[in-house]
């Protein structure tokens, strides 16, 4: 028998009920997701890495699909699927997920909220960072530790850089991957392009050519190799890409200080007074107040939506560098752990106004939620 | 009575060929008593060892589970279908035959891409030209996925194939690819070329173990036997018999071909009657010949190994210590 299947059926969590019956009566809507779901959704929007952790199935007609990793994609279709669709709208739910885990079970009860269209986004994140307070609260655990991170803040800092369209489209995806940053950032002050040599030909012949220019150029080199069919990439593309890396070649490196105030910006974090504080010192001497100051008024008004719910703001541990590597965040990042015990999270959740768009919807919809990991609650004792 | 050993040999096809004619080099006979569409059989001479004749897949998810105690197939399997593989099997030997690289290939159209950071980066602006991600058509999900994370590749998407994965890209049903290829020759055909650190295993075939298998002291003491014959049969292999004889003069001799040439001598030094038998590998077999005749010999004879024995067994060693592990 394979260790990581729960065998026995377990009884409903009583405290678990009481919880999303709190949610239910602040408003919001519970309801239940077909266990059963499209695969595709979650590898498209979650990137293929969460393949390994998912139970996938095939249907008898090709279809491929899973027993259903999280909460947030299954809510965020149904809602868009209905009535309501583009209007504000809240759920909260309390059901299995599943994903495969060497040593715990693969399947395990989430609660959580998922929060669309409103367009007061401060108060929205406050209210889901504090109604995240309650579930730790309902299991006894006042005072978890609340990290929190923007990742609105780094785009906005990049989005406002004077670099090339490519090297901002990579520092941001090294952002959200975690690792390479350092990395990348050495390459672009050492400088230079990163093409080959074999290419430097190619590239000093594209410097200052239009793409009309470069496409007839590319056209001509295939032609020439012997090569008739393109795959996948249009040869406007690959000229596109060839004239992307001769502009680099000529803007040469990115300056030492842009470098810096990217280092400055990454190592900021503190309470959230503080931590505002020192971005805006930053925005300040980086002149780059202009580019900073529509997401530092959220992050500030959040911050006093938060104390208008009565959370602590000084208990709250805000990151510049949190959230990177998250999948589909695009504002707040929160998770709430236990200060006594390390490492996984008992709440998590956050901002990701891009989903719905990327799940169809034909105009951008607000979208903030978080779950609760109800078996690492189930560990406390009392209802407070 | 214990359990047998089973040996699991792949059923049909280039690799059950390959398979039993390295079993016969090493003397181990496989024999199906009740006729050729059988699939279980023996080895000649060796009682309590049964052998499973299985696919390469079915294989490798028998020594995943240790439903075989041994089994031949092809590492590229193992990596893919087996997650941890090293934690639940045991690498043995490289067999010498089914080579084959796993690797990543895209559209020979694309000359602006030769590395997988090129891959890294045309993948995310592919995104943001089509709004959808890169499809990557192969059958090797489990390798693909920890190849591209190691580079941080993220924009792409696996669309599973399972055969003529080299025509996705021209079919239209992806923009690359991730398959096995020997030569190259295919891919070439399908207007496809590799991707300069694309390669993500040079695989071929193994004999592996399964750590989860019953391992009691019959299994060990006939996978004992089986290991020291593939061995001795492996020595041979890697060597050639040098023997030459010497009227005078061998002092330090034998001290000096070590020290020009990776060579052993199995019997130790000169005889009282002056000869001497040296084990050489292939490569260097005429750079010593030519080295002993400078050296005095009357003459040199080189031949094929059959067998090398040796009190030590470095493969049963190995599986020793991989089962400890």
């Amino acid at each position: 028998m394979d260790a990581s299947v729960a065998t026995q059926r377990k009884e409903p969590d009583a405290r678990a009920e009481t919880l999303v019956a709190s949610y239910e009566r602040a408003g919001y809507v519970r309801v239940a997701p077909p266990m059963l779901q499209p695969a595709e959704p979650f590898l498209d929007l979650s990137g293929e890495d969460i393949r390994r952790r998912m139970y996938l199935t095939t249907a008898p007609d090709g279809g491929e699909f899973c027993l259903r990793p999280d909460l947030t994609i299954p809510v965020s279709r149904d809602y868009l699927a209905s009535s309501s669709a583009g209007n504000a709208a809240g759920y909260c739910y309390l059901g299995p997920v599943f994903r495969y885990r060497a040593d715990a079970p693969a399947e395990f009860l989430q609660v959580g909220i998922e929060s669309f269209g409103r367009s007061d986004k401060a108060a929205a994140d406050a209210e889901m960072l504090s109604l995240g307070l309650e579930a730790t609260a309902h299991y006894g655990l006042a005072s978890p530790d609340i990290q929190i991170g923007d990742v609105a803040l780094f785009a906005s800092l990049i989005a406002g850089l004077d670099l090339p369209p490519a090297w901002k489209r990579r520092l941001i995806k090294d952002f959200n991957r975690k690792s390479n940053l350092a990395q990348d950032l050495d390459r672009l002050v050492l400088g230079g392009n990163n093409a080959r040599p074999e290419y430097q030909g190619v590239l000093a012949a594209l410097a200052g050519s239009d793409p009309n220019g470069a496409h007839a150029l590319i056209t001509d080199l295939l032609s020439i190799a012997g090569i008739n069919a393109v795959g996948g990439r249009s040869v406007g593309e690959i000229a596109g890409r060839f004239l992307e890396q001769s502009a680099l070649g000529a803007s040469a490196k990115l300056p030492q200080e842009v470098r810096g105030l990217i280092e400055r910006f990454l190592a900021i974090q503190g309470n959230p007074d503080e931590a505002a504080a020192d971005l805006r010192a930053l925005a300040h001497d980086s002149r780059m107040t202009p580019a900073l100051a529509p997401a530092l008024d959220h992050f500030e008004s959040r911050t006093g939506f938060l104390e208008a719910r009565g959370v602590d703001v000084k208990r709250v541990r805000f990151s510049t560098a949190f959230g990177r590597g998250f999948d589909y965040y695009t504002g707040l990042v929160f998770e709430l752990t236990d200060p006594k015990r390390t490492g996984d999270p008992l709440v998590a959740g956050g901002r990701y106004d891009d989903l719905l768009t990327r799940l169809g919807a034909p105009d951008p919809i607000a979208a903030v939620g978080f779950a609760v990991w109800i078996e690492r609650l189930a560990l406390y004792g009392g209802v407070s | 009575m214990n359990a047998p050993l089973i040996v699991a040999v792949p059923a049909k096809g280039r690799l059950q060929e390959n398979a039993e004619a390295f079993f016969a080099r090493a003397g181990l006979t496989l024999m199906k008593p009740r006729g050729a569409r059988d699939y279980r059989g023996a080895i000649a001479g060796l009682d309590g060892v049964e052998v499973a004749y299985l696919s390469a897949a079915e294989i490798t998810s028998q020594l995943a589970v240790g439903g075989v105690h041994l089994g031949v197939t092809g590492e590229d399997l193992v990596r893919e279908m087996i997650p941890d593989a090293d934690k639940r099997v045991v690498f043995i030997e490289g067999l010498g035959f089914g080579f084959a690289n796993v690797v990543v290939a895209v559209p020979q159209a694309w000359i602006d891409v030769r590395t997988m950071a090129d891959i890294d980066d045309v993948a995310t602006a592919f995104r943001h030209h089509h709004e959808r991600k890169m499809r990557v058509a192969t059958k090797y999900i489990n390798l693909t996925r920890d190849f591209f994370s190691s580079h941080g590749v993220i924009d792409y998407r696996i669309v599973e194939s399972s055969g003529a994965t080299e025509g996705a890209p021209t079919a239209g049903t992806a923009e690359m690819i991730v398959d096995i290829t020997t030569s190259g020759a295919t891919l070439a055909a399908n207007g496809l070329k590799v991707v300069e650190d694309g390669t993500i295993l040079r695989s071929q075939a193994n004999l592996v173990a399964a750590r989860k298998a019953a391992w009691g002291k019959t299994e060990r003491d006939l996978a004992r036997v089986i290991l020291d014959r593939v061995a001795a049969q492996a020595r041979a292999r890697a060597f050639r018999e040098v023997r030459a004889r010497f009227a005078a003069g061998t002092d330090m001799l034998v001290e000096n071909a070590k020290q020009k040439f990776t060579i052993e001598t199995p019997f130790g030094g000169p005889t009282s009657s002056g000869m001497l038998i040296l084990h050489c590998p292939p490569d260097q077999v005429y750079g010593l010949t030519s080295f002993l005749r400078e050296s005095g010999a009357e003459a040199v004879a080189v031949a094929d190994l059959d067998y090398v024995f040796s009190r030590d067994n470095p493969l049963y060693a190995k599986l020793e210590a991989g089962l400890a592990r």
